[in-house]
């Protein structure tokens, strides 16, 4: 069984690197000579007067019903400034901007909404890789996180990443968002966060895009959060874990957020500091995972590892959960939310090159499918069975590193980031558990940690530099380019100041805040309520009370 | 030992903002990598090790 898996893995490398050469040195066909055309005749304006003809059905054809909706959406719905003049063209321009507008609200929204419903997907993951004697307590730091995160960053958070963004044209500007305050360093201005924006009603932010912009970061910002609460399951004190979401949905994630999407100091390393498009993070591999994933490894350091993980050599123990079928069960709902995650991105789906998010969408689902199988046939070959937990972390590891770079890639690529980072999990929960000797629950920091830098880190090699968002990113004109498609190495270096960012930064920051709190109300649960599991001592109510559990 | 991991950590961090000021892009790669690895043996060479110095599972 092993020999063959290691021959089955082999294949598959060998057809995933050699194929899509074979494709790429292909000499592109010369197109078949065409007879000339005759040149088209030049456009005909329209006026005012050509649209008082257009076709409209009458009220009584309408008052008979719309079967085949041929009557339904006609110039009739197009609403008239003035009704003595009838439709104009100024009418027809603005409801072309309102409908492009429209779309791309409807776009956000419901991509957020699915993004939103991830967390439903993390909860069961995570739950289901604890133990049952903890699953009231991990379950509710899932459900809670997302209002306690909400509420920091209404009050607060939203403003420090967004309040200085400026325009976001796909959602109709956003002009409140205008104040970001900056340092001069190096004689360049490096903004360090924004303004405007507190409780969505500071300076003019009570405002349609506004909100839009608002609930989709939102999501984005609890999906960091919720990682953490996997890395410190089964011994986190339920009032720190409180207090400790409130301040990364508060501060640490909006301040690294802000420095990348919210015309931040590394967003504009590419104007201030010619590297490449500056530092580029499509969908939040650095801002969303590795933010959480840098946070949980600060705090499962912190708070140290679950009593019984390690004997008293520190050899490490397996401490399997409980429930397999909610773990892969929550990996699905995880991969369906990421289409909201990913090609949500664009923040619309007109205008602006948001068109690509076909592109953006196969990318997200070829990586995840990459992961899944770099890490089961990982497994496989090293241990003689394909590991259905490490299965799961490997779909959730390829979907994490191709957040950054689904914007920027193509297909090959993507499946060359997905399995990298399937096969990446495996290597760093290895190497979190048996050489750190840090307890990871759930298998975050290495899910979101190692594999968020990682895609962070492929956007400056795999950017196909095909990509176009009206013309430029991050305020730099042309395509995100990466080294393998031709850049002189300056957008890996932006990848790379953003990845120590992550890694000297955030987890410094995360850490001293951490530290605090343990030393205020303390992080970790007495050792009788570890034994006995946290749903009693800290919840007051079994997950499974009908169910004899053993300690 | 976890203020002197804290702050080798962060000098990783200050190090790579540094970079900014060369012009090669070869160069600041260099300086940037070494950013990195400054930064990452903060957190596993100090950082972790002083707390593994009381783990939980020695004290058993």
């Amino acid at each position: 069984m092993k020999t063959t898996s290691k021959k089955l893995f082999l294949v598959m490398i060998v057809a995933l690197c050699v194929v899509p050469l074979g494709f790429a040195q292909a000499p592109a066909a010369a197109p078949a000579a065409a007879p000339a055309a005759a040149p088209a005749p030049a456009p005909k304006p329209i006026t005012d007067a050509d649209l008082a003809s257009a076709p409209v059905p009458s009220a009584d054809a309408r008052a008979k019903g719309d079967p085949d909706g041929s009557l339904t959406g006609t110039a009739s719905d197009v609403t008239v400034t003035d009704t003595k003049k009838g439709i104009t063209i100024g009418d027809l321009a603005n409801q072309a901007g309102q409908n492009k507008i429209a779309i791309n609200f409807m776009w956000t929204l419901v991509t957020g909404f699915l993004v939103m419903f991830m967390q439903a997907g993390f909860a069961i993951v995570e739950t289901g890789l604890c133990r049952a004697k903890n699953a009231n307590h991990t379950m509710m730091m899932n459900f809670m996180v997302y209002g306690v995160g909400m509420f920091a960053y209404w009050l607060i958070g939203f403003a420090i990443q967004m309040g200085g963004v400026g325009a976001v044209a796909n959602l109709g500007g956003t002009p409140p968002l205008n104040a970001e305050y900056a340092i001069n360093l190096f004689g360049k201005p490096f903004g360090l966060f924004g303004q405007h924006g507190l409780f969505l009603m500071h300076k003019g932010t009570y405002d349609v895009s506004v909100m839009v912009l608002f609930l989709f970061q939102m999501v984005f910002m609890d999906t960091a959060l919720t990682i953490v609460t996997g890395s410190a399951a089964e011994r986190w004190k339920y009032a720190a874990f409180i207090i400790s979401s409130f301040l990364m949905g508060a501060f640490t994630y909006p301040l690294f957020a802000n420095w990348a999407w919210g015309g931040g100091w590394l967003a504009t390393l590419g104007a201030n500091f010619n590297l490449g498009k500056g530092y580029c993070d499509f969908a939040g591999s650095g801002v969303v995972h590795a933010v959480g994933g840098v946070t949980a490894l600060a705090l499962s350091m912190l708070i140290g590892p679950r009593i019984g993980k390690y004997d008293r050599t520190g050899k490490p123990n397996a401490i399997l959960g409980h429930d397999i079928v909610l773990v892969l069960t929550g990996c699905f709902i995880l991969a369906f939310g990421w289409f909201g995650f990913n090609p949500g991105s664009t923040l619309g789906a007109s205008g602006n090159g948001s068109l690509r998010i076909g592109s953006v969408a196969v990318n997200t689902m070829l990586a995840g499918m990459a992961g899944g199988f770099g890490a089961m046939f990982y497994m496989w070959m090293r241990y003689g069975k394909p590991d259905a937990s490490m299965s799961g972390n490997g779909l959730l590891a390829g979907l994490v590193a191709i957040t950054a770079p689904s914007g920027f890639v193509n297909p090959v690529g993507s499946v060359i980031i997905g399995l990298i980072a399937g096969v990446l999990v495996c290597l760093s929960v290895e190497f979190v558990d048996r050489v750190l000797k840090v307890d990871d629950p759930v298998g975050a920091i290495s899910v979101h940690g190692a594999n968020g830098l990682w895609g962070v880190i492929s956007v400056g090699l795999f950017a196909d530099g095909k990509s176009n968002y009206g013309g430029s990113w991050n305020g730099v004109s042309g395509s995100v380019t990466g080294l393998f498609y031709g850049d002189n190495g300056g957008q890996l270096v932006a990848q790379l100041i953003g990845v120590v960012t992550l890694v000297g930064f955030v987890f410094t920051l995360s850490f001293v805040l951490n530290l605090l709190l343990d030393w205020i109300v303390g992080q970790r649960v007495a050792a009788k309520a570890e034994l006995e599991g946290l749903d009693l001592p800290e919840m007051g109510a079994l997950g499974y009370p009908e169910f004899e559990l053993k300690s | 030992m976890i203020l002197v991991g804290l702050v080798v950590t962060l000098l990783g961090f200050v190090v790579a903002v540094l970079s900014l000021t060369l012009h090669s892009v070869g160069a600041q790669l260099a300086v940037v990598l070494l950013g990195l690895a400054v930064s990452l043996f903060g957190i596993m060479g100090v950082l972790n090790r002083a707390y593994l110095k009381n783990a939980i599972w020695k004290k058993g």
